[in-house]
């Protein structure tokens, strides 16, 4: 396990206010993560998995306390500055794999490429580098419709990691495929993880991510229960 | 950047049928205005060449207070010749004098008001379409000396005629206010022309004949002047204010341009531009409503596409450029189309014409039997313009909306 720090929540607390009632999602959460980790949060429906990995992934703000990536306080940042930051340090797989329905599987990756201004050239080595090392040469001109569950997902963590990002945040990815997929798609990560030393941090409730997570964050009504690490 | 545009374009083929709707919406409403312009265009186009080719014309001399006051006192010595002469010395200019007066025609059956005009037959074929609208006869030749009892010639127009039911060869009584002023003469010829009012109100007879029934000696109260060039009218009248009064030192002149002597008429040719800009911009308002509401739609629709992408590091102005790029992509398309189509149609129309007989009879504002529509550069070149600036308003709205989505709800939007 390396020492250095991609992710840090200190004391942070999220609020919803919906008309007069405030619901705390998150309270006082205190998390780091450090580079090479494979670690899940996991958690009953409505425990905060998701607004923690939210706020990790500057997708939205807290209402209390700070979240550093890669050591810099996101919580101050302008919006467009966390663009820039979910562009460079951060990857995302979801649930329901969105991919973009218009582009090809290569479009897809290259386009997280192109965002970061790498030259043309590059980004298609790269973005083909990619979906090859995932096995998917044979999809690169296959858009989102065209490709099964599992395929779109595969592409999805392509994608992710085509940026070279210090972390990949995966929302439930195994949620909507079968046990085979899933499993598949375990086993590709935990290769990226370990050959390419890429640092995930899972949202789920799958006891298979779960099992093969070397570290699991249990949250309960907002707060950390507990924080299992395993040695594998 | 694209990128950008091949996802704008991608997205508006997944919405194949919505994007179709909003590109014809366009292109029709582009075609039909522009259809209008041109059709506007050649009507008055049409209106300015008759009232120039019949009762105006390009440049008219007067004596001074005669426009405004056209009495038959308000005349110009020498017949007008000198000033003719010096006239068409301008490349191009060809003149006629005039001698004008109102007077009653009268036959055995029947009278009417008319404007007596006495012309050089020769000089007037060269300024006014009535040489080229003969349908009957010709202009008057002159009497015959040492014939007692020839009649000298009138030249009518054929609504006139009808009206006093003569036709060539038969009798007619002119009067004219004034001692000498009634005479007996024979019908010459008729004609034709695009504007009802002048045919149904005028007798061309001679210069001497006329000049004779108005009691105005060798005088003249008009010459009017036609260009090979319309263009250079704005020179002629320059090189007119500058030579005559040299030339005709004591005589008081009314120099006057068409648009001068009909200032409405001319201003419809100004209000026909702004009138442009209006037809356009109605159109394309009601298009910017409609084109807001189908990337509304459809930005409703890509909610949690957005929120992907805002994730994975779209900027949010990245994002209005995507909605812009495919707003511009429908207003400018269907634009290009209406206009390819408003052009080709307008083309086919000119050529051909279309008939003016619904403006037969339209008093003062006569149009010629056939309209040619027409347009002109800022016709078309126009709409691209105001194409732009409604893409970019019809896209405000939905691009804000896109750009003010919270990514972490968007993403998980249903």
């Amino acid at each position: 396990m390396g020492e250095e720090l991609v992710l840090e929540a200190r004391r942070v607390t999220k609020v919803y206010r919906a008309a007069a009632i405030e619901t705390v999602a998150l309270a006082d959460v205190d998390l780091v993560v450090e580079r090479g980790e494979f670690s899940a949060l996991s958690g009953p429906s409505g425990s905060g998995k998701t607004t923690l990995l939210n706020l990790l992934g500057t997708l939205d703000t807290p209402t209390r306390g700070r979240v550093l990536v890669a050591g810099r306080d996101v919580t101050e940042m302008s919006d467009a500055q966390r663009s820039d930051l979910r562009l460079h340090e951060l990857g995302f797989v979801f649930q329901s794999y969105n991919l973009v329905p218009v582009l090809t599987a290569l479009e897809n990756v290259e386009f997280v490429l192109l965002l970061q201004r790498a030259p043309r050239s590059e980004r298609r080595a790269r973005a083909l580098r990619c979906l090859e090392e995932l096995g998917l040469g044979e999809l690169v001109e296959k858009r989102p419709n065209e490709m099964s569950g599992g395929q779109q997902q595969r592409v999805a963590v392509a994608r992710a990691i085509a940026s070279e990002p210090q972390i990949v945040l995966a929302d439930e990815p195994t949620a909507n495929l079968d046990s085979k997929t899933a499993e598949d798609l375990l086993d590709l990560m935990e290769r990226l993880n370990r050959e390419r030393g890429v640092t995930f941090l899972f949202s789920t409730h799958d006891p298979r991510v779960m099992a093969r997570a070397r570290r699991v964050i249990r949250l309960v009504d907002g707060r950390i229960a507990s924080d299992e690490r395993r040695s594998q | 950047m694209g990128t950008l545009a091949r996802i704008a374009w991608r997205n508006l083929l997944r919405g194949w049928r919505r994007s179709a709707v909003v590109l014809c919406s366009v292109s029709v409403g582009l075609f039909a205005s522009l259809t209008l312009v041109a059709w506007a265009h050649g009507l008055l186009a049409q209106i300015v060449q008759t009232a120039v080719a019949t009762r105006l014309s390009l440049l008219a001399v007067h004596a001074q207070g005669y426009q405004a006051d056209p009495d038959v006192g308000r005349s110009l010595g020498d017949g007008g010749r000198a000033l003719a002469v010096l006239l068409e010395r301008f490349p191009g200019a060809q003149a006629s004098p005039r001698a004008l007066g109102d007077g009653l025609a009268q036959s055995a059956r029947q009278s009417a008001h008319v404007t007596l005009v006495g012309v050089i037959p020769e000089a007037e074929r060269r300024v006014s379409v009535v040489g080229d609208s003969l349908v009957a006869g010709d202009f008057p030749l002159p009497t015959p000396s040492g014939v007692s009892r020839a009649l000298p010639g009138a030249l009518l127009g054929s609504e006139l005629a009808e009206q006093l039911r003569v036709g060539v060869g038969e009798k007619i009584v002119l009067h004219a206010p004034g001692e000498s002023g009634l005479g007996a003469f024979r019908v010459s010829g008729l004609f034709h022309s695009a504007s009802p009012d002048f045919d149904k109100s005028t007798v061309f007879l001679r210069l001497e004949d006329a000049q004779r029934l108005l009691g105005v000696g060798d005088r003249v109260h008009e010459i009017a002047v036609a260009l090979d060039d319309a263009r250079a009218q704005d020179r002629l009248a320059e090189f007119a204010k500058e030579q005559l009064p040299r030339a005709r030192p004591g005589e008081a002149l009314e120099i006057l341009t068409w648009q001068e002597r009909e200032p409405r008429l001319a201003s419809l040719l100004d209000l026909m531009s702004s009138t442009a800009w209006v037809a356009y911009a109605t159109v394309f308002a009601g298009m910017a409503f409609g084109i807001a509401n189908a990337l509304l739609m459809s930005v409703f629709e890509r909610i949690r596409e957005f929120g992907v992408l805002r994730s994975l590091g779209l900027q949010a102005r990245q994002l209005i450029q995507l909605v812009l790029f495919e707003s511009l992509i429908l207003t400018v398309g269907g634009a290009a189309l209406g206009v390819g189509l408003g052009v080709a149609v307008v083309e086919v129309l000119g050529h051909f014409g279309v008939s003016g007989d619904a403006f037969a009879g339209a008093g003062t504002l006569s149009v010629g039997p056939r309209v040619y529509p027409r347009l002109e550069s800022g016709d078309w070149i126009s709409p691209f313009a105001l194409a732009l600036v409604t893409a970019a308003i019809a896209a405000v709205w939905p691009a804000v909306k896109a750009a003010r989505l919270r990514p972490a709800e968007a993403v998980r939007h249903i």
